[in-house]
């Protein structure tokens, strides 16, 4: 056996450049991580940005934007190649004589826009996080400044975390089978809210409840000291510093309610409806009705219509939206949350 | 200023009382009752699946006992003798176009090739055309089963018309509605009469493929004889079959009435998911399960390295600057729509994994090249990049949960960090990680977009006999097959049910995952942590 050598001798450099090398893989795969995500994002922002932007004033796609869908029909005339919206073609038919029986290849949903999707996709994630939040934020309330540590909170954390797990398909079967099919609400609004707002609740909470816990207990002991009463300490000298903490981690919330697609399939979804959702006779009949939402509306163009270059425009352009939308929303709840942990040391 | 006396002494005692609790009592229930939300809401989601599937098993097994009854398993066990007979067929054309490629290889033109090849076609032919009897006669009873079920189908329908008639009041009209109940018995004895045209007809076969292989002609290319003569042995083991299946007719009883526990295995173990066909109808798990683990195992072979080896390097060996850089990106790419990867999917990976498996010097890999664009591969590189934030997340958190002094330790004793890392800190910051990873898998599992759109969507059990090619198989998925039915099944009907089924089974699927993240993460905690 040969003598052990000096702790402190210096390492070899062949044993150097063999760390070297493992940490350079623990690296790559880091970076490897970081290019995906980073093509994704690319891939869709450089070709949706054909649709979303054009090169004359003002410069934003506007009939994308803020109309309705339409189906394209692209045809010759004239020895041109036109396509037109549903709307223009009929008109240009009643126009022209001789177009009457021209030959048009029609697409679905590729002309138009895309506006009934966003303002539903809006109106959804308000919904579903109003909801959410007065649920969620209540019941952190509970859990950080009332509950005593006992086998039914422990349960109830349990419960919490499984739910966190159930899958988003899972949560549309139970949206469909409880107020689709039991309350008798059908497709509508109101179904896609609950359902979206179960979803995120475990979000909600471990959110609200983290950003509670970082309130200091003195705060609390020199309000009680003083004489107030519970709820007078949570009102007066735990929510207001918990606030700015719990609204910018629901963000995240958000993020999750818009981007999920399963859950509002067939509680909340349609695929295509002539009428915006605050063109309704009566006022109930808001809640009740169903709505158009991006990630649907993705779903549909890019699995029901074929893959071509005038379909194209479209499946990248509801795509761009819908990701900046998403990726604005992460994006500032990230930057909020990192800048709120950074500033309150208390 | 307000005199002390103006306003109650904050100590005392408030009398104000709302049904027997101070305002307090009442506020502290009120945010209690939120609290107990997440169970309502867990308890809510079991009930309403399981009352919307539990429905399915009684449907199942009435569905099951038409399917005996009507004599259409009956028919089934004919055809199981057809089908095998037909792969038999198809080996031997696989056979003749190695034999084809390898002569044309050596020199031959087509025409000379297929000179060189005739008896091997005549015995090919003859072979084929040996199962004819048998065809005709299956075809001949699946006729007749068809009808049975066709008039119980129909005579089901009118007793819901009359139902419904006289639910409504009209009795008149509800007698006037014919109702002719089927006499299975009666109706299926063509079947079991055909039973001795069965036998010659076997007996026929069995003579014609021994006659076949004695004359078996000498094998075109010296490369093709150990195949022929291993497809001598399967067919002698299929005659040797043939009377299994006529006793199987033999004993097949009508009047069997189909357990409850029939109707389980049949969802559990079923090997087909088969619906709206004219023949009958099968809600069998196993595609979609395996479809669901398979592409699930491809994510979790991509994201655990990844994801582990980021969480590694980011949280021992980055500087400052580059964890403040790279945690929120990473986090940021958790927030990408699922629908919007799965479009991605269709739009760009797919066409670009086909291109790179068409690439001459990757043919080692396994399945490559491959032609469908949407499969295992696709999907699960997609999924991967779903759970790799997830799997960073929590394993970074595992590994900063590690008590200083471990490290500290380490390092004082001479340790390099590198070892520092891999075998004190990570074996310490182990159940993190591990519970990290399944985390991982129960969000794979339970993704529904990028299966839907990129997972190929075909219902079948995928082929394993090809090992790890079967990963650029097209699969479907049990979170695939809810999305994609769901919207167009008849509310009630057995397909609906079914679906409710798979929904439950990804419920307690996902429950389990979590149950068992959570208890390796308390089971093995350090102490000190």
């Amino acid at each position: 056996m040969s003598a052990p050598s000096s702790p402190f001798a210096p390492r070899s450099r062949q044993r150097r450049l063999r760390e070297g090398l493992v940490i350079a893989v623990f690296r790559a795969a880091t970076y490897v991580v970081l290019l995906a995500g980073g093509g994704v994002f690319a891939d869709i922002l450089i070709k949706g940005s054909r649709t979303v932007f054009q090169a004359e004033a003002p410069f934003i796609n506007t009939t994308f934007l803020f109309s309705a869908p339409e189906s394209l029909h692209v045809f010759e005339w004239e020895g041109r190649r036109r396509e037109m919206g549903d709307r223009e073609f009929r008109a240009f038919r009643e126009r022209e004589p001789g177009a009457a029986d021209v030959r048009a290849e029609s697409f679905v949903y590729s002309a138009g826009g895309i506006w009934p999707c966003i303002a539903g996709t809006l109106l959804l994630v308000a919904g579903a996080m109003t909801l959410a939040l007065a649920v969620g934020v209540s019941s952190a309330v509970y859990l950080s400044e009332y509950a005593r540590d006992g086998r039914f909170i422990r349960f109830v954390r349990l419960a919490i975390l499984n739910l966190a797990g159930v899958p988003s398909i899972v949560f549309g079967l139970f949206g469909f089978g409880m107020f689709v099919i039991f309350f008798g609400w059908n497709v509508s609004l109101l179904a896609g809210w609950f359902t979206l707002a179960f979803m995120v609740l475990p979000v909600v909470i471990t959110a609200s409840e983290e950003a509670l816990k970082a309130v200091p207990q003195g705060l609390r002991a020199a309000a009680l000291a003083l004489g107030a009463t519970r709820w007078q300490t949570i009102r007066t000298a735990v929510l207001p510093y918990a606030l700015p903490g719990i609204l910018t981690s629901s963000i995240l919330g958000i993020a999750r309610v818009a981007g999920e697609t399963a859950p509002i399939m067939f509680t909340a979804a349609y695929v295509v409806r002539d009428r915006l959702p605050w063109e309704v006779e009566r006022a109930i009949d808001f809640l009740f009705q169903g709505v158009m939402a991006l990630p649907y509306h993705i779903y549909v163009v890019s699995s029901k219509i074929p893959q071509n270059e005038y379909t194209e425009r479209v499946q990248y352009g509801t795509a761009f939206v819908f990701l900046l939308l998403v990726a604005f929303v992460a994006a500032a709840s990230i930057f909020l949350r990192n800048r709120l942990r950074a500033r309150l040391r208390w | 200023m307000p005199t002390p006396d103006s306003r109650p002494h904050l100590l005392a005692r408030r009398r104000l009382r709302f049904l027997g609790l101070t305002p307090d009592d009442a506020i502290r229930a009120f945010f209690g009752g939120n609290a107990v939300v997440a169970v309502i809401v867990l308890a809510l989601i079991t009930y309403f699946l399981v009352r919307e599937g539990a429905g399915f098993f009684g449907q199942n097994r009435r569905n099951l006992e038409v399917y005996r009854l009507a004599g259409l398993e009956f028919v089934d066990h004919l055809r199981a003798q057809e089908e095998a007979h037909t792969a038999l067929t198809r080996r031997l054309s696989e056979l003749r176009l190695q034999a084809f490629d390898r002569l044309s290889r050596g020199g031959a033109d087509a025409g000379a090739a297929d000179r060189a090849l005739g008896g091997f076609d005549a015995y090919a032919d003859r072979f084929g055309m040996a199962i004819d009897p048998l065809r005709a006669l299956g075809s001949e009873l699946a006729e007749i089963a068809s009808a049975i079920k066709t008039k119980f189908v129909v005579n089901e329908d009118r007793k819901e018309e009359r139902r419904q008639l006289s639910a409504e009041g009209r009795t008149a009209e509800a007698q006037r509605v014919e109702v002719a109940p089927v006499d299975f018995a009666a109706a299926a004895r063509p079947l079991l009469a055909a039973r001795d045209r069965h036998r010659e007809v076997n007996r026929a076969l069995a003579a014609e493929l021994m006659s076949l292989l004695s004359a078996a002609p000498a094998p075109p290319v010296p490369e093709l004889r150990e195949p022929l003569e291993l497809f001598g042995t399967e067919v002698r083991a299929y005659v040797s079959e043939l009377p299994a299946i006529e006793r199987r007719l033999e004993t097949w009883d009508q009047a069997r009435p189909v357990s409850f526990g029939e109707a389980l295995r049949a969802f559990l173990f079923g090997r087909q998911w088969l619906t709206a066909s004219f023949w009958q109808d099968w809600y069998g798990l196993l595609p979609l399960l395996t479809g669901s683990l398979l592409v699930a195992g491809v994510a979790l072979i991509l994201s655990v390295p990844l994801g582990v080896g980021a969480a590694i390097y980011v949280n021992q060996f980055a500087s400052q600057r580059e964890q403040r850089a790279v945690k929120p990106a990473i986090e940021f790419i958790s927030a990408f729509p699922s629908v919007v990867l799965g479009f991605f999917g269709i739009a760009v990976l797919g066409e670009v994994l086909r291109q790179v498996s068409h690439v001459p010097w990757l043919d080692w890999v396994p399945g490559f090249p491959f032609s469908e664009r949407l499969n295992v591969l696709t999907a699960g590189c997609l999924l991967a990049l779903i759970a790799v934030p997830t799997i960073f997340t929590l394993a970074e958190d595992a590994l900063n949960n590690v008590p200083r002094a471990l490290p500290e330790a380490s390092l004082a004793l001479g340790a390099s960090r590198l070892q520092t890392t891999l075998r004190i800190v990570f074996p310490a910051a182990l159940s993190g990680i591990i519970s990290a990873v399944l985390l991982g898998l129960g969000r794979v599992i339970g993704e529904t977009m990028v299966v839907l759109l990129c997972a190929g969507n075909r219902i079948a059990i995928p082929d394993f006999t090809q090992g790890l090619g079967v990963m650029v198989e097209p699969v479907h998925t049990m979170t695939g097959i809810i999305a994609q039915e769901m919207g167009e099944v008849v509310r009630g009907s057995l397909h609906y049910r079914a679906l409710f089924m798979v929904g439950l089974v990804l419920f307690l699927l996902s429950l389990g995952i979590n149950f068992l993240a959570q208890r390796i993460l308390r089971r093995y905690r350090l102490a000190s942590s």
